[in-house]
C-alpha cells in the first residue's frame, strides 16, 4: 500500500506552465522529500497528488490504480498543512474525529482510532481544549493526529515543521522520522529547508522551476550531485564553485592549482567547504586573505579571498586559531572534486 | 520617472506639514500644562463637544420634554406633568389587545414594529448570507455582481421607496408588466398584506448589500486550508457549510443581527415614502408614529412623542445589551 507513480505530470495556470513534465515513482513504504527554492512547483506537485489541484496532463497512479481524476477524498491520502488548518471552533477531539464521521464510521472505531492517535502523539491530556490554547508544537500533532487516523495509503505533508521555533523543529523532525519507522506508511514531504530533507529522507526530489533536477539519496545527492544546481543548493555553506577552461586535460584553480578534467573548453570546478585541507608548502595551493571568521566550536567557517578576487569559503575542525587578514594555503581533496561542463551538468572523472 | 512622484508627494504634502508645524508649538505647551493624561482630553474634547450639542444634550431635552404636556413646542410654554405621558402610553385593558388602549395607535405601531422586525431581520440574515455566499465563489463577473448589490445602500432611503412606489403603484411598472402577460394587475400598496410585505421586501432590497459586505468579509477570512483540509476528508457542501463555515462566520453574524435588528426598529423615510403608514396603520411604525404625533398631526403632542421615542430607545438599549452578552459569551466561548 502506498506506491505512487507520477507519469509526465505537467500543470499551466492560465498560460504559465508551473510544472513541466514530472516523472517520480515513490514505493512502498518510502519517506520522499520534496525539496527546492520558493517557487520551484514543490507544494504544487504535493497538491497535484493530494487532488486539491488537477494536472493539465499526465497520469497520477496510487498502488496501480489511475487516480488522476479521482476526488482529493477518494485518494486514500491524508495531508498536513502547513498551517496545520486545524477547525478552530472544535476541540482537538473534535477536530481529529470530523474526517471519520464523514464517512459514517461506527462510533466506536472513531474513538478508538483517535484515542489510538492521541496515545502516539501523547496529546490525550489535550483532547478538550480548543486549538487557540495549544502551542505550535502540540497544534503540529493535532495536525499529524488527524492525518494518522485516517489510515491512509500516504501521508503528504506541505512543510509542517516550518511555523516551529528553531528548537522545537529539531524536536519535532526527529519524532517524525520515529513516526515513520513505526507506521512504515509512504510519506511526502515539502519542505525548502535541505537540513530537514537530508536528515528525513529515503530519496530527496530535488525541483527548480517546475522539473526534477535530481533524485536520490541523501548522501548521493551530497556526493555525487548531477549537476551545478543541486551542488549548490544541498550542503552548507555552498559548494565553491571555480569557473575554468580546461585545455590539454586540465584546468586551473586561482591561484594556479591544476585539475585534470576528461573534457576540453569551459568547465566549472566544485569544491566543497569541507574538502579544502592546509596545502604543504612548496606545493600549488589556493591562497587568499581570510575576510571573516565564523567560530562555530565545533567547527570554524573560514572566508576568504584570493589574490584575483574569488571568494572561497572553507569549514576547519575545532579552533584552528585563524585570525581575520591571515593568509592561508589550501589544497583541496583529490577525490573530492566535482566536474561540471558548460550546461552545469556532472562530468565523471576519476580524479 | 520615479522621481516625478515623489517630487508630486512633497507639494501635496506640503500644506499638512506648515499645518502641522504651526499647531506644534501651542500643543507642546498645552502639554506642558495640562501633562500627559490631559492631553488626551484635550484631543477628546472637539469630538465631544459635537456629541454632546446633537446627541447627549438633545437625548436629555428629550427626557424633559416628555415629562411635560401642552402643543407649545417652546418649552417655557409648557407645563410639568411628571410621568403622565408615560402613563398615558402604557394605560391598556388588554395588553393583547391594542384597541383596548388608550393611546391605541401606538400599540398598533408597536406591534407592527415587532412583527416587522422579527420577518424582516430574519430575512435580512438568510438572503445576505446566501448571496455573501454566492458572491464568496468564483463566480463569473463577481465585482460586478458585487457592485450590483451593494450599489442600493448608497441610495438615499426616499430615493428608495420612490423607485419602489414607481413600481408597486395601481398603474406602476409591475402592474404594467402583468397586465402585459395577460394577468390580472393589484393593488398592492392598498393591500395590508401586500403593502407590509412590499416594506419588508424593499428595506431587505435596500439594506442587504451593507449586510452581505460585512458577511463577505467574514467569509474571507476564513483560511482556504480549512477547506482543503475538509476536501481531503471528504466532508459533503452542506456538512462543510454547517460545521465549518457557519461557525466561523458566528462573530460577523451577530454584528448583522444587532445592526439589522437596531435599523430595522428604526425604520422610517423608505416606508414613509412608500406606503405612509397604510393603508390605514397596517404598516405604521414606532418611528412614523412617533413623527406624526410629535410634529405631523394638527394637534401635536411634542410630549407624548418624546416619552414614546424615550420607550423606544430603551428597547434599542436591552437589545443591544442582549447582542452584546450574547457575542462576549461566544468570543470567550471561542477563547476558552
Amino acid at each position: 500500500m502506498g506506491r505512487i507513480t507520477l507519469n509526465d505530470i505537467r500543470k499551466r495556470f492560465g498560460t504559465t506552465e508551473v510544472i513541466h513534465g514530472v516523472d517520480l515513482e515513490v514505493g512502498e513504504g518510502e519517506l520522499v522529500v520534496f525539496v527546492g527554492p520558493s517557487g520551484c512547483g514543490k507544494s504544487t506537485l504535493l497538491r497535484l497528488i493530494a487532488g486539491l489541484d488537477q494536472p493539465t496532463s499526465g497520469t497520477i497512479e496510487i498502488d496501480g490504480r489511475d487516480v488522476t481524476r479521482v476526488s482529493a477524498a477518494d485518494r486514500g491520502l491524508a495531508m498536513v498543512f502547513q498551517s496545520y488548518a486545524l477547525y478552530p471552533h472544535m476541540t482537538v477531539q473534535q477536530n481529529l474525529s470530523f474526517g471519520l464521521q464523514n464517512t459514517k464510521m461506527a462510533r466506536d472505531e472513531v474513538g478508538r482510532r483517535v484515542s489510538e492517535a492521541a496515545r502516539m502523539l501523547e496529546i490525550e491530556p489535550l483532547l478538550e481544549r480548543r486549538p487557540t490554547q495549544l502551542s505550535g508544537g502540540q497544534r503540529q500533532r493535532v495536525a499529524i493526529g488527524r492525518a494518522i487516523v485516517r489510515e491512509p495509503a500516504a501521508f503528504l505533508l506541505d512543510e509542517p515543521l516550518s511555523n516551529l521555533d528553531a528548537e522545537l523543529r529539531v524536536t519535532m523532525r526527529a519524532e517524525l522520522a520515529q513516526l515513520h519507522d513505526r507506521l512504515t506508511t509512504t510519506m511526502i514531504y515539502v519542505t525548502h529547508d535541505q537540513v530537514e530533507a537530508m536528515t528525513l529522507a529515503d530519496r530527496i526530489v530535488v525541483l527548480r522551476h517546475g522539473r526534477i533536477e535530481q533524485v536520490a539519496t541523501p548522501l548521493d545527492l551530497f556526493n555525487r550531485p548531477a549537476n551545478l544546481f543541486v551542488a549548490g543548493f544541498i550542503g552548507a555553506p555552498n559548494m565553491n564553485l571555480f569557473t575554468a577552461t580546461a585545455q590539454d586535460g586540465q584546468a586551473a584553480l586561482p591561484g594556479g592549482l591544476a585539475v585534470p578534467v576528461p573534457r576540453n573548453g569551459p568547465c566549472t570546478i566544485g569544491i566543497r567547504p569541507q574538502h579544502l585541507h592546509p596545502a604543504e608548502a612548496d606545493a600549488s595551493a589556493l591562497e587568499g586573505r581570510v575576510t571573516l571568521v565564523e567560530a562555530l566550536g565545533t567547527e570554524t567557517v573560514v572566508h576568504f579571498r584570493t589574490a584575483d578576487g574569488t571568494d572561497v569559503i572553507t569549514v576547519m575542525a575545532g579552533q584552528p586559531g585563524i585570525r581575520l587578514g591571515d593568509t592561508i594555503r589550501l589544497a583541496p581533496d583529490p577525490g573530492q572534486i566535482h566536474l561540471f561542463d558548460a550546461d552545469g551538468d556532472r562530468m565523471d572523472n576519476n580524479v | 520617472m520615479a522621481a516625478l512622484p515623489a517630487k508630486l508627494g512633497v507639494v501635496v504634502t506640503a500644506p499638512l506639514v506648515l499645518l502641522a508645524r504651526a499647531v506644534d508649538p501651542p500643543l507642546r505647551w498645552w502639554q506642558r500644562m495640562a501633562g500627559q493624561g490631559g492631553m488626551a482630553a484635550v484631543f477628546l474634547l472637539p469630538n465631544l463637544a459635537i456629541f454632546g450639542v446633537f446627541v447627549l444634550f438633545p437625548l436629555a431635552l428629550n427626557f424633559v420634554y416628555s415629562t411635560t404636556a401642552g402643543t407649545d413646542i417652546l418649552l417655557q410654554g409648557r407645563s410639568f406633568v411628571g410621568g403622565a405621558q408615560y402613563a398615558r402610553l402604557l394605560e391598556c385593558r388588554d395588553y393583547l389587545d391594542p384597541l383596548t388602549c388608550r393611546e391605541d395607535t401606538f400599540w398598533t405601531a408597536a406591534a407592527n414594529t415587532l412583527v416587522f422586525v422579527v420577518l424582516q431581520v430574519t430575512m435580512m440574515v438568510v438572503v445576505s448570507t446566501i448571496t455573501a455566499l454566492i458572491l464568496n465563489r468564483e463566480i463569473r463577473a463577481r465585482g460586478f455582481f458585487r457592485a450590483v448589490f451593494f450599489f442600493p445602500v448608497l441610495l438615499s432611503p426616499v430615493v428608495v421607496g420612490l423607485i419602489w412606489r414607481w413600481i408597486l403603484q395601481r398603474q406602476g411598472l409591475l402592474n404594467l408588466v402583468m397586465v402585459s402577460l395577460g394577468l390580472e394587475p393589484e393593488v398592492w400598496l392598498n393591500d395590508r398584506t401586500y403593502a407590509f410585505a412590499a416594506t419588508i421586501g424593499v428595506s431587505v432590497w435596500a439594506h442587504m448589500g451593507f449586510y452581505t459586505l460585512i458577511l463577505l468579509a467574514g467569509l474571507q477570512a476564513i483560511p482556504k486550508d480549512l477547506y482543503e483540509a475538509a476536501e481531503m476528508d471528504g466532508t459533503r457542501p452542506a456538512r462543510v457549510f454547517w460545521r465549518i463555515t457557519l461557525p466561523l462566520l458566528g462573530p460577523n453574524l451577530a454584528v448583522v443581527l444587532v445592526l439589522a435588528l437596531i435599523r430595522g426598529v428604526q425604520i422610517f423615510d423608505e416606508v414613509y415614502v412608500l406606503t405612509g403608514g397604510g393603508p390605514g396603520t397596517s404598516t405604521l411604525y414606532l418611528t412614523q408614529y412617533i413623527y406624526e404625533v410629535g410634529f405631523a398631526s394638527v394637534l401635536r403632542n411634542p410630549g407624548l412623542a418624546a416619552a414614546a421615542s424615550i420607550l423606544m430607545g430603551l428597547v434599542l438599549v436591552v437589545l443591544t445589551l442582549c447582542q452584546l452578552w450574547l457575542s462576549r459569551r461566544g468570543e470567550a466561548k471561542g477563547a476558552k
